[in-house]
């Protein structure tokens, strides 16, 4: 009978919760997870700096910091993956004695984690029943039957036989979920959760969660997006520097209040101002550009620009971008400073001077094993040595100087940058346009994907430092807000095509989407 | 979602299909030869072709424990060798019925303990189990050269006659064989149990994280290993009669070729104690019919590594597919004329 009765996480309860907001009082609710004291230490770095957070049932709350502020560790530390230097956790008033995720399960915790946890190669099916504790794993002959129930209960609509590795980014974050609620928890943390989901699956989610909170489950709720969370947040909790900042009613804070907490100031500017004559002096031009999944393309840049390419997900603005970086297949003419680039493979284009950012930083842009001073001399090593050997000392000092010009935050230039937060790792990559003695254009995807407020702006800076010295910068971007305040011009691409251009003075968060949303529904409505 | 459909995927054909393919190559090779030679399928030959391949069987079952956590045991060669040797000293002719089963006990023993050793060094010292089971394997090989220089030792004719006692031409331990091995894939493929080792052999890290004891399942998976070399060396012991120190070497290898004919994956997660079995027969089939169709023993190793060859690039074929299917499209696109892209992307 537990074997259905303890997980369901009802569809029924939806409708009644749905559309209200979370005004129940929840303070005098039992607490479903507390860490008391906290401490953890990544050696010189203090990840976690004897934090006290009470977490009670009923209640959904918010874990905010910048990357690097210790929400992942503390969360980590609570799930029983991480093991904590001091402090101590309870989990619906047990304490967890041994750090192990199976001990925190047992206790009451369930985890959806932000690199989830399914098992590729592995049906649906049996990635739910590996995940389900002993006691409501159905029969295996009953397996399917079950997990269909399961996802059905959450009205998530995957076929319960399918191999993971099929399933859409949105559907393995909603299976995570799934998954961290078999065990019925009393608390559920959830890791980032929106970070691959569509405005849509974001209220389908949000939808859930409210019902599980009603249901008197703890929610745990960490994210980048505050918007998002201050929308379904009862209560905040911020985290800097591995220093809880305090605990508030979402209800009486702003998005300013939570970044003035966030970052330790208030965000004053976030966006640095453009130049005031651009310049017509063309760097980049591409004629009649096409490749897998966009084209033809035509497309100008001027020195001393920055332009946006704005687009609903998956109209070809990656494959574009890629193309000119040499990395995906292509076929037209691109001008760069007059002189033909060739795409046909990486080099062809860094000798013709556009360098890449990958929106996949681990994957492509950053050596994560070696250290800054490697990641950013790579590709002009020879300029540091004589006779094939490279001089040190020649090659650190410029690191150093722009180490401190894009606050990048490391212990030392030798850190591997596996360790870095996503911010600096950005920076990192960053690091290699500005010593390119030969550059023409930055090409950047999603340049900020991951990176927290405050490096966001180091980034949007050096872009914008860069496009004065005359480079022109390409940015796609999936953030309306980030695209409205850094170009100087938006393009907006459908079906593979640029099919409207937002001029400097019309730039607008709203004037950006309208043109998505506008492209998306001509053609039937790829936004919902 | 018919009832065809669900039942394909519940009997997973591509599992299956390499050991029926093995067992019908098996039968083909076997009437050709049986249509040349006659004496093929005499008793004797039979007898003989299931006895040698029992070692092997279990050496690939063993290997195949091995690389469903992911992970090689190289040294499954030098183990089964140190059993022979040691079987050499514990088991010799004179020795009572108790002495024999002290003896075979000690000789599982230093299987386990080579297991033991194994799994210290991979999970402990976090060593590449290549490297690390290598090593053991070279340290191994030493032991046995020191302790017999040149084959010495004749191995207790009872304990022969026991273990390798047929019905007919079959080997009554072969049964038993092929029964663990039935039992072992039920157990890997129907149980929460062989769900959770899959899981871990295909990630470790999301199997620990939904409470998957990886630490256990390594440690059972390598003494499975171990013990399976061990008892493949008792009955390699039985079959040639004394401790010759290099009996065993060419068993790592094998031991591989026949888990991956079989239908191991070298990635982990994937594997088939029959279809190890099957491996192992078919290997050994080939072995066997070289001298009756007139061909040199040196083809046999040559045949062993080019199907090991096949079947690797065999279970590697969809991620080849996809990757020359990207080829040519790429191709296209760079030849195309723009007229022809056009309508492509629109």
């Amino acid at each position: 009978m537990t074997a259905t009765g303890s997980t369901e996480i009802g569809s029924t309860a939806i409708a009644d919760t749905g559309g209200l907001n979370m005004t129940t009082d929840t303070t005098d609710a039992p607490s479903v997870l507390s860490v008391r004291g906290v401490s953890k230490r990544y050696g010189p770095v203090k990840a976690n700096d004897d934090i006290s957070i009470e977490f009670r049932a009923g209640e959904i709350h918010a874990l905010l910091g910048e990357n690097g502020s210790g929400k992942s560790t503390l969360l980590g530390i609570a799930s029983g993956t991480v093991v904590p230097d001091a402090g101590e956790v309870e989990i619906a008033g047990r304490p967890l004695t041994s750090a192990s995720p199976k001990a925190a399960m047992d206790l009451g915790l369930g985890m959806a984690y932000q690199t989830m946890s399914e098992v590729a190669g592995l049906t649906v099916a049996q990635n739910l029943y590996l995940a389900a504790p002993a006691d409501v794993r159905p029969r295996w002959s009953n397996m399917e039957a079950w997990a269909a129930a399961r996802l059905r209960d959450a009205s998530l609509d995957i076929n319960a036989t399918a191999k993971t590795e099929s399933l859409s980014m949105a559907q393995r974050q909603m299976l995570e979920v799934v998954q961290a609620l078999l065990s019925d928890p009393k608390v559920l943390l959830l890791d980032e959760p929106t970070t691959a989901l569509g405005h849509a699956d974001v209220d389908r989610l949000h939808i859930l969660i409210r019902d599980l909170a009603a249901r008197g489950i703890g929610i745990v709720y960490v994210s980048h997006r505050l918007p998002e969370v201050l929308d379904v947040a009862s209560r905040v909790t911020v985290l800097r520097d591995g220093v809880n900042q305090g605990s508030y009613d979402a209800a009486e804070m702003t998005e300013a209040d939570v970044v003035a907490l966030m970052i330790g100031r208030p965000l004053e500017m976030a966006f640095p101002e453009s130049l005031a004559t651009p310049s017509t002096d063309v760097v980049l031009k591409v004629s009649r550009l096409r490749g897998r999944r966009f084209g033809p393309v035509d497309l100008t840049l001027n020195r001393g620009e920055i332009v946006g390419i704005a687009g609903a997900e998956g109209n070809g603005q990656v494959q574009f971008l890629r193309a000119l970086a040499g990395v995906e297949p292509s076929n037209g003419s691109v001008l760069c400073a007059n002189r033909k680039v060739d795409l046909t493979n990486p080099p062809g284009p860094i000798r013709a001077g556009l360098v890449m950012l990958s929106a996949d930083r681990k994957a492509e842009s950053v050596f994560t094993a070696l250290g800054v001073r490697a990641n950013a001399t790579l590709q002009v090593l020879r300029r540091f040595g004589r006779f094939g050997y490279v001089r040190r000392k020649r090659e650190r000092q410029p690191v150093e100087q722009l180490v401190d010009r894009l606050r990048l935050k490391a212990a030392s230039i030798e850190q591997p940058a596996q360790y870095l937060s996503g911010g600096n790792q950005q920076k990192v990559a960053l690091l290699r346009p500005f010593l390119s003695g030969n550059l023409h254009v930055i090409l950047a995807d999603e340049p900020t994907q991951g990176v927290d407020v405050g490096a966001r702006i180091d980034i949007y800076q050096a872009l914008r430092a860069k496009a004065e010295e005359g480079t022109a910068v390409l940015v796609k971007s999936s953030d309306a807000i980030e695209l409205a305040g850094l170009c100087d011009r938006v393009v907006v691409m459908s079906r593979g095509q640029i099919v409207d251009e937002i001029p400097k003075h019309e730039l607008g968060e709203r004037r950006i989407i309208a043109a998505i949303i506008g492209q998306a529904s001509r053609h039937g409505g790829i936004i919902e | 979602m018919t009832s065809q459909t669900s039942f394909r995927q519940r009997m997973n054909m591509s599992r299956w299909m390499p050991i029926l393919a093995m067992i019908v190559l098996i039968f083909i090779l076997g009437g050709y030869t049986n249509s040349k030679e006659p004496s093929f399928t005499s008793e004797f030959n039979l007898n003989g072709l299931f006895v040698a391949t029992m070692p092997l069987a279990l050496a690939a079952m063993g290997q195949c424990s091995a690389l469903m956590v992911k992970a090689f045991d190289v040294s499954v060669g030098a183990v089964m060798t140190v059993c022979v040797v040691a079987a050499s000293y514990v088991l010799p002719q004179s020795r009572s019925w108790w002495g024999l089963a002290l003896g075979i006990l000690f000789v599982i023993a230093v299987a386990l303990v080579t297991g033991a050793v194994n799994v210290f060094l991979i999970r402990v010292l976090k060593l590449s189990s290549i490297i690390a089971t290598l090593a053991t394997l070279s340290i191994l090989q030493g032991t046995c050269l020191w302790l017999r220089e040149q084959p010495a030792g004749i191995i207790n004719s009872g304990f022969i006659n026991t273990a390798l006692k047929s019905v007919g031409f079959m080997p009554i331990a072969f049964i038993v064989i092929v029964g663990i091995a039935i039992i072992g894939d039920v157990w890997i493929y129907r149980t929460a149990g062989g769900l959770a080792a899959r899981a871990m052999g295909l990630d470790e890290e999301s199997a620990k994280r939904r409470g998957v004891r990886v630490n256990f399942l390594f440690i059972r998976a390598f003494f499975t290993t171990a013990f399976a070399a061990g008892v493949g060396g008792l009955f390699l012991a039985a079959q040639v009669g004394i401790g010759d120190p290099q009996i065993g070497l060419s068993y790592t290898l094998t031991s591989i070729a026949a888990a991956v004919l079989g239908g191991a994956s070298l990635l982990g997660g994937r594997g088939s104690f029959i279809g190890a079995v099957v491996g192992a027969l078919f290997l050994n089939v080939i072995i066997n019919v070289l001298p009756f169709l007139g061909w040199s023993a040196s083809y046999g190793r040559i045949m062993v590594g080019l199907l090991t060859l096949i079947a690797l690039s065999f279970y590697q074929a969809p991620e080849l597919m996809k990757r020359i299917r990207t080829a040519i499209a790429n191709f296209r696109l760079a030849r195309a004329p723009a007229a022809a892209a056009v309508s492509e992307t629109a």
